[in-house]
């Protein structure tokens, strides 16, 4: 029956397939600077896939999940300046502390829709980020630096442990959202995005289902932030800034919304865009290339004109029209 | 149990100075087709929300049953015996027909929260799902997009989903809205045949499908019953042709 669910999603396996031999082909060619860009791409491309939950699936605006990245961080920092050095209870502290955060801001938020949900979540987002700035006790605004986390049995400082512990993570999560989504609650879900006044009229309440969409993707993002605050081996309120939550709404977008695979890939182009269209910049118009975003923005709208549901779309395509002509 | 699937006592709904809904009462028996009829802005819209339970009446009280529903939510009242179909068609336009009527099936099995087994390949939910169309005689379209469906089929499929939890009362709101001719009369055909099944409250324009198919009438006019009883009194009720041709004066 899992075998059954996991058949289903063919993109994704081969997504984290790559990501799992990536490392081979660093080693071989000596780019260990790369693992560190991957680990980067695994991290946002969780929290991403976390989010896409409410999003993509529920049809949930949500502007403001970078907040529960940055509450993972410091569950990992703080939960270290008192002591707590264990990864595992880290995340979960996390996931309880997301969990109970997405209870309360989902049920408020979840009052409304449309325009004011995107600005409700938001404004929770940056009062969640003012309050860490003016945590003095842990760095304010400068942030604190911390050591990665203990994960007892997987010692970080060898250098790929942090890498398969990252792969292992998003690995899980992956089956997990494959799960839901097809699950009672997952169809459900989407039903109420298709049309909520019809799934209330068959009994069925929609802020039930909505809130648990809107707490299981806050204890995703808690998770990828505790894995980001052992990667960065820092915390401050960056991580959580509002831009944040735009770039995870970028990478579900350019990935493509309705897939599972979406944010994942979406991740992987839109990290490499940031890390290599600086650099071919420089190289062709070096007066833009610190405004790679201008370059970044036609590519994404055209994707998202273009692509029809983002660059999952355009690949689930050409995998159904291969598939198409091997059957003839 | 009363013999009263629903009962209406003095409903009454303003916006601001409009009387949406006056103090109307109404009645209908178990196992009877009960029209409601009136003139466009007579207020039906604004009663079913409130016997629905998207609106909240400013007073009075609606008994399902005899079980007070008043302060129960839309979900809640489905769950207690209220079907629906909409004016518009309002199915799951994303899903296939099966799909549709699987998930109102997880509705009814009461087993919602479960995350971790696929619902739509569950062969208990689709046995169940297929008992729902077959209900309306659609088992055949069971695999097609909803999409691609005709308008008709549509109405038919919101029709199922609408009796999906053996509701005790079913309210039809515009049935045979936008209908081809041939699907008013194939409609009109299956809801007669609910009739053993359930009771329903008929809102339809269509006089003729309304006296073919309604046991008792009741004509709303400004907010306000003014007339209840079979087709026949309904028919011969003066204040009920002023209120649809006009007075003679």
């Amino acid at each position: 029956m899992l075998l059954d669910t996991l058949k289903k999603f063919p993109t994704l396996w081969v997504i984290l397939a790559c990501f799992a031999v990536f490392p081979v082909f660093t080693s071989v060619y000596d780019l260990p600077f790369w693992n560190d860009v991957m680990m980067r791409i695994m991290l946002l491309g969780m929290a991403a896939m976390g989010l896409n939950l409410v999003l993509g699936f529920g049809g949930m605006i949500s502007f403001g999940h970078a907040a529960f990245i940055g509450i993972g961080a410091y569950c990992a920092g703080i939960g270290q300046y008192y002591g707590l050095d264990n990864g595992w209870v880290q995340i979960l502290l996390a996931v309880a502390v997301c969990g109970g955060l997405g209870v309360i801001i989902g049920f408020l938020a979840l009052r409304t829709s449309g325009i004011y949900f995107i600005m409700i979540t938001l404004a929770f987002a940056q009062m969640l980020y003012f309050f860490f700035v003016g945590l003095e006790q842990f760095g304010g605004d400068d942030g604190m630096i911390m050591d990665r986390s203990e994960f007892v049995v997987i010692d970080l400082y060898e250098p790929l442990r942090l890498y398969y512990l990252i792969f292992a993570v998003l690995t899980v999560v992956c089956i997990i959202l494959a799960l839901f989504i097809r699950s009672r609650f997952g169809v459900i879900l989407q039903a109420i995005k298709s049309n909520e006044s019809r799934v209330e009229a068959m009994g069925l309440a929609p802020l039930h289902f909505k809130i648990t969409a809107y707490v299981i993707s806050a204890m995703i993002c808690g998770v990828s932030g505790v894995l980001f605050a052992s990667w960065q081996e820092f915390v401050s309120p960056d991580i959580m800034h509002w831009t944040r939550s735009g770039e995870l709404m970028i990478i579900i977008i350019l990935g493509g919304l309705t897939y599972l695979a979406g944010p994942l890939l979406g991740a992987v182009a839109f990290l490499l865009l940031e890390e290599f269209l600086p650099e071919i910049l420089h190289a062709v118009f070096p007066s833009i290339a610190e405004n790679w975003m201008v370059v970044f923005g036609p590519i994404l709208i055209a994707v998202v004109l273009f692509g029809q549901g983002g660059l999952m779309g355009v690949v689930s395509r050409r995998f159904a029209g291969i598939m198409k002509r091997s059957r003839t | 149990m009363t013999d009263l699937a629903l009962e209406l006592r003095g409903l009454t709904k303003n916006f601001g100075a409009l009387k949406a809904t006056d103090n109307v009462s109404l009645e209908v028996r178990r196992g009877e087709i009960h029209a409601l009829i009136g003139p466009n802005g007579a207020g039906k819209t604004t009663l079913i929300g409130q016997i629905f339970g998207n609106l909240a009446p400013d007073s009075g009280a609606v008994f399902l049953n005899g079980v007070n529903v008043t302060n129960a939510s839309v979900s809640e009242r489905a769950h207690l015996g209220i079907g629906r179909s909409f004016q518009i068609s309002n199915v799951l336009m994303d899903f296939s027909v099966l799909e549709n009527a699987i998930i109102a099936e997880i509705s009814h099995s009461g087993a919602q929260f479960r995350f971790f087994t696929p619902a739509f390949s569950d062969p208990k939910l689709v046995e169940g799902g297929m008992v729902i169309l077959r209900r309306v005689g659609m088992e055949d379209m069971a695999n097609r997009k909803v999409a691609d469906l005709a308008h008709g089929e549509r109405r038919l499929l919101e029709l199922a989903l609408a009796l999906a939890l053996r509701p005790s009362l079913v309210l039809l709101d515009e049935p045979m809205a936008g209908a081809s001719p041939e699907d008013t009369i194939f409609m009109t055909d299956v809801i007669a045949g609910f009739q053993e099944q359930t009771s329903i409250l008929l809102i339809e324009h269509d006089m003729d499908v309304v006296f073919k198919l309604a046991g008792r009438i009741s004509v709303l006019v400004e907010g306000a019953v003014i007339a209840s009883g079979s087709p026949v009194e309904i028919s011969q009720n003066p204040k009920v042709r002023e209120a649809y041709l006009g007075s003679e004066e």
